[in-house]
């Protein structure tokens, strides 16, 4: 039962990885307290007071987050959600690698291509701001440009058309999923219809969420009258 | 010591060094693991390597932008604290406001009037308020992230095509809703969308397709995000 134990020990590896985590995000701002003296004056109840509006908006978000996005990256979560960048690059990343790898979502493969995905992704990123805070000096300028203003402003649009094409196709593991990609045409619909009334905008994570159980109904709908056909890849060799 | 003077402190770089460092543990740990059993289970080095090579490109531009982040938040709270919130959970709008809502809350205008003023007493609880209250996401995570999983896993096992095919359409939703929101939000950014839609095509169909270079499938997403981008300042120009 490799895979079991695989699926036991890399859960374990992502817990223990996430408190040791939360160890370091509590640890220095306490350490730092201690050393310089300046512990928040009112204690825990400081803290809920300046956060409390924070925490207000961030609870159901990040929750929505979790519930919406833990399907898509599986065992990979520990580690997007710990290192954070989740919409704008971890989750884009491991759907391109499943689709470039053609490894789908549910299975070991396509767990294995997330973990593998968001885990070096995390180490190119932390390895370019390590560069950054180095070259702090001579990058300020080119990087505080307004040209680098406005090109950074629309990194999202450009990788979200980017993206598109990426789930256009029939592939669902050992699957062939013909017309699979017409799912999508009724969840758009209506996120581009609720759109023009009322902004979605600082919401994405509970449209996902709409979006999946959308797609969960129409896939099955489609598949019971006959829209989507269903037939066994013929294995390579 | 005032407060920006506590912010920029060697001891806080070393501290941060080290959590910084552990991250990179915990990264190399879980892709060795995975990386492992992918070959375990048939997965083929190329697939792997495809992975690997594919995820790393296509994570520089995005991560250039984190730096430019890093930028900003560096100015009015110092390097280190910001180096290690935008390494682990963070995004820049977060900590701004994060940030800008400890300062208010302490009395100040704005996180810039409270690093004018230098007052370090409010340092500790800036830093928990950071820390504090992006932490749901983590410990949902904790707790949930494995029965979530075993959940698609089942629910594709129990029902053979038909749940591969619910659970393949899950990620769709990422798409549906991302995409439609940055359409509305203005006519440049509906430009830069399909820039980047039209890019990614053309790619595939002439030197994927067409020249049967095939390696180059892993350069498409980054070639995209860099043309999609630059097309930017042109359209701002026509349309902003």
């Amino acid at each position: 039962m490799k895979g079991s134990n695989y699926e036991k020990s890399i859960h374990r590896l992502g817990r223990v990885g996430l408190v040791i985590g939360i160890g370091f995000m509590l640890g220095i701002p306490a350490v730092i307290s201690a050393a310089f003296d300046v512990w928040p004056q009112g204690g825990i109840n400081e803290i809920l007071l300046v956060g409390g509006g924070l925490l207000a908006v961030f609870i159901p978000t990040a929750a929505a987050e979790v519930f919406s996005y833990v399907p898509i990256l599986g065992s990979a979560s520990y580690i997007t959600f710990l290192t954070g960048n989740v919409t704008n690059l971890k989750i884009p990343t491991v759907i391109n690698a499943q689709a470039l790898t053609g490894a789908a979502q549910g299975t070991e493969e396509g767990d294995v291509v997330a973990a593998v995905a968001v885990a070096t992704s995390s180490i190119v990123t932390t390895l370019v701001i390590v560069l950054g805070v180095i070259l702090l000096v001579p990058l300020k300028p080119i990087l505080l440009s307004p040209t680098m203003a406005t090109a950074t402003t629309y990194l999202l649009p450009a990788l979200f058309g980017g993206i598109l094409l990426s789930f256009v196709n029939d592939d669902c593991g050992e699957y062939r999923a013909k017309n699979k990609s017409l799912v999508l045409i009724i969840p758009l619909a209506v996120v581009i219809g609720i759109n023009c009334f009322y902004p979605l905008g600082g919401k994405e994570g509970f449209v996902v969420m709409g979006c999946m159980v959308l797609n969960v109904i129409c896939a099955y709908i489609f598949y019971k009258t006959g829209i989507i056909k269903m037939s066994l890849k013929e294995k390579k060799k | 010591m005032t407060f920006i003077e506590i912010m920029n402190s060697p001891l806080l770089y070393c501290l941060v060094g080290a959590g910084i460092l552990y991250i990179l543990i915990f990264c190399v740990l879980t892709l060795r693991k995975a990386y492992r059993h992918g070959l375990e289970i048939g997965m083929t080095k190329e697939q792997l390597r495809t992975t690997i090579v594919s995820s790393a490109i296509y994570t520089i531009v995005p991560s250039i932008s984190i730096v430019v982040g890093l930028f900003s938040l560096a100015a009015v709270i110092g390097v280190p604290w910001s180096w290690f919130r935008l390494s682990v959970v963070g995004a820049v709008t977060y900590e701004l406001m994060a940030a800008d809502m400890a300062a208010t809350g302490a009395g100040y205008e704005s996180i810039a009037a409270l690093n004018a003023a230098g007052d370090p007493t409010i340092v500790g609880t800036l830093m928990f308020v950071m820390s504090i209250c992006i932490m749901t996401g983590i410990v949902c995570v904790l707790f949930f992230s494995k029965s979530i999983q075993k959940g698609v896993t089942t629910a594709r096992n129990k029902n053979g095509a038909l749940g591969a095919l619910l659970t393949a359409v899950l990620s769709l939703a990422i798409v549906e809703a991302f995409l439609p929101i940055q359409l509305f939000k203005g006519p440049v950014y509906a430009a830069v969308a399909l820039t980047s839609l039209i890019a990614t095509y053309l790619q595939m169909e002439i030197i994927v397709k067409r020249l049967k270079i095939y390696w180059y499938r892993s350069f498409i997403m980054a070639v995209t995000l860099l043309i999609g981008m630059a097309s930017s300042l042109f359209w701002v120009k026509v349309l902003g």
